[in-house]
């Protein structure tokens, strides 16, 4: 992308920058040294298994922790020598609903307006306006807890937009949603990114990042690993084509020999194995001379998906 | 972690505010129990034990004379106690409305004075309309149980009252991680202070070390300012409002302290 690269040299303009920044706790090193910069306008996606640092790196954009060492500028502002300066311009929505119960809907919104010190009568016009893009303009005199998740989530993004931030945190910002809630949630953040606001999410969704980042990094161990726009990381990191061959179990050793030197790489895990390569056909070939009962071949294009589960291991992380 | 800051009061405000937008929607339905609760005291015990104190009371006044003014501290303790445990805990662990606040200008330091500042608003709110009763009370039974112009001070001294007992409350909070910790806090703290504190007989009377160990609680001064303002001041009162703000203003940087860890990483 052109414009990425006009936009890369001119560092002075980024909303988030890190430089070796690190967060320990005691002994245990959440976040060991990252770099990012993130540009006006540009919606930046972290991904991750659990515990790779993203929580911890959010927390420390928005205040809630301290980096250890290193630099992180956000708004152009060192987040510890200008703490309160930083949460007058940034928007947080959370991983977990902090709404105030004990108040009603539009309530929620104008008394966190307050604590911005935003005058009454411009945080009662904006609440109306953000229930009305976040389309729960009819509950505004409901209680929270009668809300839907996926109200609350489209509340939470409400609540992080009523200082007109410059930059919108959401650590995971559809993650419990149904499909129809999570493609509401996206269309509202394309939205904002549509308007011209920067955008900083965590997620684990492969698609979600494919649908929503024009720029992504996936962390792990407290490190970011790889970065880059959701179609480089794809023909960079893995074959264009992808099959999944479904076999016994005592079989795939076999079938993983017998498709190794015509395929890019070969990852198996569970009862199946995944091998990529340029060229389906001349694999699914390999597989029918081999003789190996498979039951089930699935034949599908590359997607961050894969890209995520090579670099960061076909293993679970809880 | 980095180094606390000094609060700030407009963030506190902030805090302070949000509590009140909330207490008004609920007021009445709060402020019965808390009525009837010292009425209660009164009634069983400034009426009921009270008939078997002889004529002359205790210093010259009757017995429900003697317990009204003390009943006006312990409630703003109770007031206070209640909001900056139960209510704090809720408002930190529960609804987790700490975690959103300290994402806005609001830092977790002034969320810890707003605390402050509102249950010591609560001690006082309740503490007022309590002296309206009582005084009330005296006027229909013609024996004043508040007699001295001075009274008008109390709801004031009640706010300090209650900002004090939130210090203290606000710092048990900040180092327990269950509800289930209360008990000790008010079965080890409150009520001993509830009934050690001379609202209930003269404390001075006791042989030491009784008297030197009341004098270092804070229900104890609170009991005295308050009986002092009811029935008219000595200079001595000084000395207690002194020892109220010289204790709270040593506790007050502890909670900040602790709760700013609890909020931020």
């Amino acid at each position: 992308m052109n414009e990425g690269t006009e936009k890369v040299t001119n560092v002075a303009e980024a909303t988030l920058a890190a430089r070796g920044l690190t967060k320990s706790y005691g002994d245990f090193e959440a976040v060991k040294g990252v770099d990012f910069q993130v540009y006006r306008g540009e919606c930046f996606g972290f991904l991750g298994p659990n515990g790779a640092g993203k929580t911890t790196t959010m927390k420390m954009i928005y205040g809630a922790a301290i980096p250890t060492g290193g630099e992180l500028k956000v708004v152009g502002m060192d987040v510890r020598r200008a703490e309160r300066e930083v949460k007058r311009r940034i928007g947080v929505v959370p991983q977990e609903n902090n709404l105030d119960e004990d108040l009603k809907v539009k309530e929620n919104l104008l008394v966190y307006g307050r604590y911005f010190d935003l005058p009454r009568k411009l945080v009662r016009k904006r609440a109306a306006l953000l229930l009305e893009f976040v389309q729960l303009q009819d509950k505004a005199d409901a209680r929270v807890e009668q809300l839907s998740g996926g109200m609350k989530r489209r509340l939470l993004i409400a609540r992080a937009l009523i200082n007109d931030p410059d930059l919108v945190v959401l650590d995971e910002p559809t993650t419990g949603l149904d499909p129809q809630a999570r493609h509401l949630v996206w269309d509202k953040l394309r939205e904002l990114t549509g308007e011209g606001k920067t955008l900083v999410l965590t997620t684990h969704y492969m698609d979600e990042a494919a649908q929503l980042c024009d720029r992504l990094c996936i962390m792990e161990g407290g490190r970011i690993i790889v970065e880059g726009s959701p179609r480089e990381m794809i023909s960079e990191h893995v074959s264009s084509e992808v099959l999944e061959i479904r076999a016994a179990p005592n079989d795939l050793e076999k079938l993983t020999a017998a498709v190794e030197s015509v395929a890019d790489s070969v990852d198996s895990i569970g009862g199946a194995i995944y091998v990529y390569t340029p060229d389906a056909e001349v694999v699914t070939r390999r597989v029918r001379e081999s003789g190996i009962t498979v039951s089930n071949v699935l034949h599908r294009q590359a997607s961050l998906e894969d890209v995520f589960l090579k670099l960061t291991g076909r293993r679970l992380v809880d | 972690m980095d180094k606390m800051r000094l609060p700030s009061w407009r963030g506190a405000f902030r805090v302070w505010q949000r509590n009140a937008i909330i207490f008004r929607k609920y007021w009445k339905t709060i402020l019965l129990p808390n009525l009837f609760e010292p009425l209660l005291y009164l009634t069983a015990l400034g009426l009921g034990l009270g008939a078997f104190i002889r004529e002359g009371g205790i210093n010259g006044l009757t017995y429900t004379q003697y317990i009204a003014p003390g009943l006006l501290a312990s409630n703003a303790m109770f007031a206070a106690s209640f909001e900056s445990t139960f209510n704090t805990f809720i408002r930190l662990k529960i609804g987790r409305i700490y975690d959103a606040i300290i994402t806005t200008p609001v830092n977790a330091e002034d969320i810890v004075l707003g605390e402050y500042l509102w249950a010591g608003t609560r001690s006082a709110l309740y503490g007022t309309a309590f002296l309206g009763v009582l005084t009330g009370l005296g006027l229909v039974f013609e024996t004043p149980l508040i007699s001295s112009p001075w009274a008008l001070v109390i709801p004031p001294m009640l706010l300090l009252i209650g900002v004090m007992f939130s210090v203290m409350g606000t710092l048990f909070t900040s180092l327990i991680s269950s509800l289930d910790f209360y008990a000790y806090y008010f079965t080890l703290v409150v009520t001993p202070l509830f009934l050690f504190s001379g609202i209930f007989f003269p404390i001075e009377d006791f042989p030491a070390p009784v008297p030197q160990i009341a004098w270092f609680t804070p229900l104890y001064h609170a009991v005295n300012v308050c009986r002092a303002l009811a029935t008219g001041p000595s200079p001595g009162v000084l000395v207690d409002i002194a020892w109220i703000l010289v204790f709270t203003a040593a506790l007050a940087l502890l909670p900040i302290h602790f709760m700013r860890k609890r909020l931020i990483s």
